[in-house]
């Protein structure tokens, strides 16, 4: 198990929507029995089928694998899937997404090339693989670099190939300052850069902290914006003033003290008296792990929101899996003594505690603690 | 020491008091004719009245800075309203020069006092400074060039900084002509409209001074008009003022010319000189250098890519009956090449693949080219030796015979369908990790093959083993990259093999290319972000049972789409 969200490829999409799709509901059922076995060969054949009877690729991409995918996040999130069905199923998804990908071949009018990427650390690639589809189905020419892109692999790409645009795929908020250094590298260069993924926040507000030229809340804004701005501008400019106060980088180099001082907190509540199991320690410190990641990023744009929709969202998954959430408070308790000292950060751990502290989420805890973090 | 400092002195009598003055100084003694001689050389206006304010006499300069001055009457203009107000500093614009002055009172003038008016033109101080604001300007231009040239090492990219950095700071048109390889080559132009598009050799003609650059023979800036440009007028459209003039400037490169920008003014703007040729020389020699460094790393960038084809494993085979994938993650992620490797082909005899799996000492790109030598050899041997372990014997000799190679460990096999089902998987091993099976309960095994190095001892042992798999099972052969990360809470623990195993267990129902990945999401997340050594997995599974036929699709992992595993 892994506290990452879920894949999903259009968490923005309406479904339905304003625009006619020609995939019928029966497809759609028939299209999750396929991703609930991880039968990859009746897949490829039911999306190639639809293909073959007129159903438009991007319908498909967008109107079936698309939100086939969502739901396998929400059956994982929801604990009715284990990570390994997930993770099968986001696997035979993206291998309909080839085999359309393989089936179509988009008309080349000379819109110019976009390089797509996801950033260091992002695994999420089936949204980007989307996304990479729809904008060659409508006539650009599209090179994925594919998910977890080393910034320094990007670099040496754009100095060898004329890119016109860097589109980046981030759904995870923790992964924004490793998205940020690809954005500010493409900058350097003169490559504007269309962001897009919910990792980006509410209206992609993060995107325009990081200095990203464009922001698309789903693959088919991406391809209208594109058409609509083509060449695209270079434009943006990161707002992450903040940063000179020196809190991230002293948030980084603490990184493994404030997990120690958390997974000792949190283990020592769940298994008072004995050792836990090397499993079960691995997969708290993986989750805890992560926890400092959504706040590190939290204090890398500046916005708490980074952390409580981390700490929101665990609690829900804690909660499905019949783990009480008050663990989760008392690791971020744990917070408080090895990064006192540092007050913005403890802004957000604050806001984040006080999130955790609602009545109806983690009744049990004390009224102790409120208020001895530094809040600013 | 100063005479200017002394103004008044010629005027002042032998003897007087007052301060020490040169004309104390011992031997020489110059007289009030040869002092005021030389008070007509001191840059500043000098000018010296009596008591009651009338003007007594004035050097040189005064006459040329103060017109209007009349010995034996009061000064008038903007001096004489100064004197008029009492004022002690006397500041004024006169016939277009700054003049700024002091008034000193002398008491012992004639006896009876009076005083002097130093006054000074303060223009040519501020053309001085003006001329330094400019300068800075030049400079911030030029660092700005700088930092906007280098920032690209693609020659499209760089050549279009070049001419959008020169406007308007430099021209309202710019463009660049790139040296001409054979019949044609391209222009690139900013200003009003910005566009790209080729040239021929016959329009160069047309334009002496851009054809005569080209060839490296303009070393100077030179300006010509529209009319000496013809040829090239598609390329400076945007630029249609006969009256206007260009600049030609070569852009030097490494031994030739990286090209020829040409500067083009309309006449409503000044036209070039001798500080905008200075300026637009030093923009080029920048400008050249960002475009032969963009040249050199496309031509050796070129070159690494064509030889990095031979160093990365190849793409994995469609074999009918063996699901197939692998995950690859070089330690230099930069160069994306590693130490480990493996290679799998369709067997020659009997359906099924042959394969390999192996990890050459080292990293980087000396063990990706030991590797690429391991793969081809094996080729070869596996062409003339159907069995493993001879084949890993004559291999050893080969590393050995080497003098360059180091040694590596591996393993070789092949996995053929079984008569009832499955695949039939057959190993011979050489020093390496062994393979781990997943059976369909979840269960891992280790096939403990043994073996020794290959390409250390002369005398070396391989055995070999042999495994069945059930439809769905699979095997997993990994690098000791994977158990080795370091990585988890402490940043420095093992990811080890009891975690592999554990790992791997949950991947039970999984297809093959699901599992390379969830593999190498893993160790992702164990690594963090931090170094790690080359890794790789290959899986080999045995066809679910359940779908019977094979979809016709590569059943290696997806992406990328230049069909490199990554």
């Amino acid at each position: 198990m892994t506290a990452e969200p879920a894949e999903s490829a259009e968490p923005a999409e309406p479904v339905g929507g304003t625009d006619v799709t020609d995939v019928t509901d029966d497809a759609r059922t028939a299209f999750d029995q396929c991703l609930a076995q991880a039968d990859e060969a009746a897949a490829t054949t039911l999306v190639l089928d639809l293909l073959d009877r007129g159903v438009s690729a991007e319908d498909l991409l967008l109107d079936l694998i698309a939100p086939a995918q969502a739901a396998v996040g929400a059956r994982w999130a929801a604990n009715e899937w284990n990570v390994a069905q997930e993770h099968a199923a986001t696997y035979v998804s993206d291998r309909a997404v080839s085999a359309l990908a393989v089936a179509t071949r988009a008309v080349r009018d000379g819109r110019g090339s976009v390089v797509l990427a996801c950033p260091d650390g992002e695994w999420h690639s089936l949204p980007a693989r989307v996304v990479s589809e729809v904008l060659r189905l409508r006539g650009f020419r599209v090179h994925f670099l594919g998910s977890s892109v080393p910034t320094a692999h990007l670099v040496s790409y754009l100095h060898q190939h004329d890119s016109d645009l860097m589109a980046m795929s981030c759904m995870l908020a923790a992964r924004l300052p490793r998205a940020y250094r690809a954005v500010e590298a493409c900058r350097l260069v003169g490559v504007p850069v269309l962001a897009g993924g919910s990792g980006f926040g509410p209206e992609g507000v993060w995107a325009r902290s990081l200095g990203a030229s464009m922001y698309a809340p789903t693959a088919r804004a991406a391809a209208d914006i594109l058409l609509r701005r083509w060449p695209p501008p270079l434009t943006g400019h990161p707002t992450l003033d903040h940063l000179a106060d020196g809190e991230y980088a002293e948030l980084s180099g603490r990184r493994g003290a404030a997990l120690d001082a958390m997974v000792r907190q949190v283990t020592s509540r769940i298994s008072p008296l004995g050792e836990l199991t090397e499993e079960s320690h691995d997969l708290v410190v993986e989750n805890l792990g992560f926890l400092m990641d959504n706040l590190s990023a939290a204090v890398f744009v500046d916005d708490a929101r980074v952390f409580t929709a981390f700490l929101d969202f665990t609690v829900d998954m804690m909660t499905a899996r019949g783990i009480p959430p008050a663990s989760l408070l008392l690791a971020v308790q744990a917070l408080t003594q090895p990064l006192h000292d540092l007050p913005r950060t403890m802004g957000h751990v604050t806001v984040g505690r006080e999130r955790l502290e609602r009545p109806d989420t983690v009744p049990e805890i004390a009224d102790e603690d409120r208020g001895s973090g530094a809040v600013p | 020491m100063s005479v200017a400092k002394h103004g008044p002195q010629p005027v002042r009598r032998p003897g007087e008091a007052g301060e020490p003055a040169a004309s104390d100084a011992p031997g020489v003694r110059p007289d009030a004719a040869e002092l005021a001689g030389l008070l007509d050389l001191v840059d500043q206006a000098v000018v010296v009245c009596d008591q009651a304010g009338k003007l007594r006499w004035c050097n040189a300069p005064a006459w040329r800075l103060l017109p209007g001055l009349r010995l034996g009457e009061a000064p008038t203009g903007p001096l004489g309203r100064a004197a008029a107000r009492g004022d002690k500093l006397f500041e004024a614009e006169v016939e277009g020069r700054e003049l700024s002055g002091r008034r000193v009172e002398r008491d012992s003038l004639w006896g009876v006092g009076g005083h002097a008016w130093l006054v000074r033109d303060e223009s040519g101080d501020r053309e001085r400074l003006l001329s330094q604001a400019a300068q800075g300007t030049r400079s911030e231009f030029l660092a700005e060039a700088g930092r906007t040239l280098c920032a690209s090492l693609h020659p499209g990219r760089t050549v279009r900084a070049v001419v959008k950095t020169a406007v308007p700071a430099l021209a309202d048109t710019a463009a660049v002509f790139l040296p001409i390889d054979g019949t044609w080559s391209a222009w690139h132009r900013a200003g009003p409209d910005q566009a790209s598009g080729r040239f021929t050799v016959a329009e160069a003609e047309e334009a002496p001074l851009v054809a005569r650059a080209l060839r490296g023979l303009l070393t100077r800036p030179e300006r010509c008009g529209r009319r000496d440009l013809t040829g090239l007028a598609d390329a400076l459209a945007p630029w249609r003022d006969d009256d206007g003039e260009a600049l030609v400037v070569t852009l030097p490169g490494v031994g030739a010319p990286s090209g020829v920008l040409v500067l083009a003014r309309g006449s409503g703007r000044p036209a070039f000189d001798a500080a905008d040729t200075d300026l637009a020389e030093e923009f080029a020699a920048r400008a050249g250098m960002a475009l032969a460094a963009a040249a050199l790393y496309t031509e050796q960038a070129d070159a690494a890519s064509a030889m990095h084809e031979e160093l990365v494993p190849d793409a994995l085979p469609r074999i009918p009956g063996v699901h197939l994938a692998a995950a690859y993650r070089p330690a230099h992620e930069g160069l994306q090449l590693s130490g480990d490797f493996y290679h799998v082909r369709p067997s020659a005899v009997g359906g099924g693949a042959d394969f390999v799996f192996g990890d050459v000492c080292g990293s980087g790109v000396e063990a990706a080219v030991i590797g690429g030598r391991v793969r081809r050899s094996l080729r070869t041997l596996a062409a003339v030796e159907s069995q493993p372990v001879p084949v890993l014997h004559r291999l050893n000799e080969l590393l050995l015979e080497d003098s360059t190679a180091t040694f590596a460990t591996m393993v070789f096999g092949s996995a053929r369908p079984a008569e009832n089902g499955g695949l039939d998987v057959l190993v011979a091993g050489g020093g390496h990790l062994p393979p781990l099976v997943l059976r369909t309960n979840g269960r891992v095994e280790d096939v403990d093959i043994g073996g020794t190095l290959v390409g250390a001892l002369p005398e070396a042992e391989f055995e070999q083993a042999t495994v069945h798999l059930a439809p769905g099972e699979l095997m997993l052969l990994y690098s000791d990259g994977i158990t080795e990360a370091r990585g988890g809470p402490t940043e420095q623990e093992m990811y080890g093999e009891h975690r592999l195993i554990r790992d791997l267990a949950t991947c039970a129902g999984m297809p093959a290319g699901a599992v390379a990945e969830r593999v190498d999401l893993l160790l992702g997340q164990w690594l963090a972000g931090r170094p790690h050594d080359d890794l790789a997995v290959l899986v080999i599974q045995a066809p679910p049972a359940q779908p019977a036929a094979t979809p016709a699709l590569r059943s290696e992992r997806a992406e990328p789409v230049d069909g490199r595993p990554r």
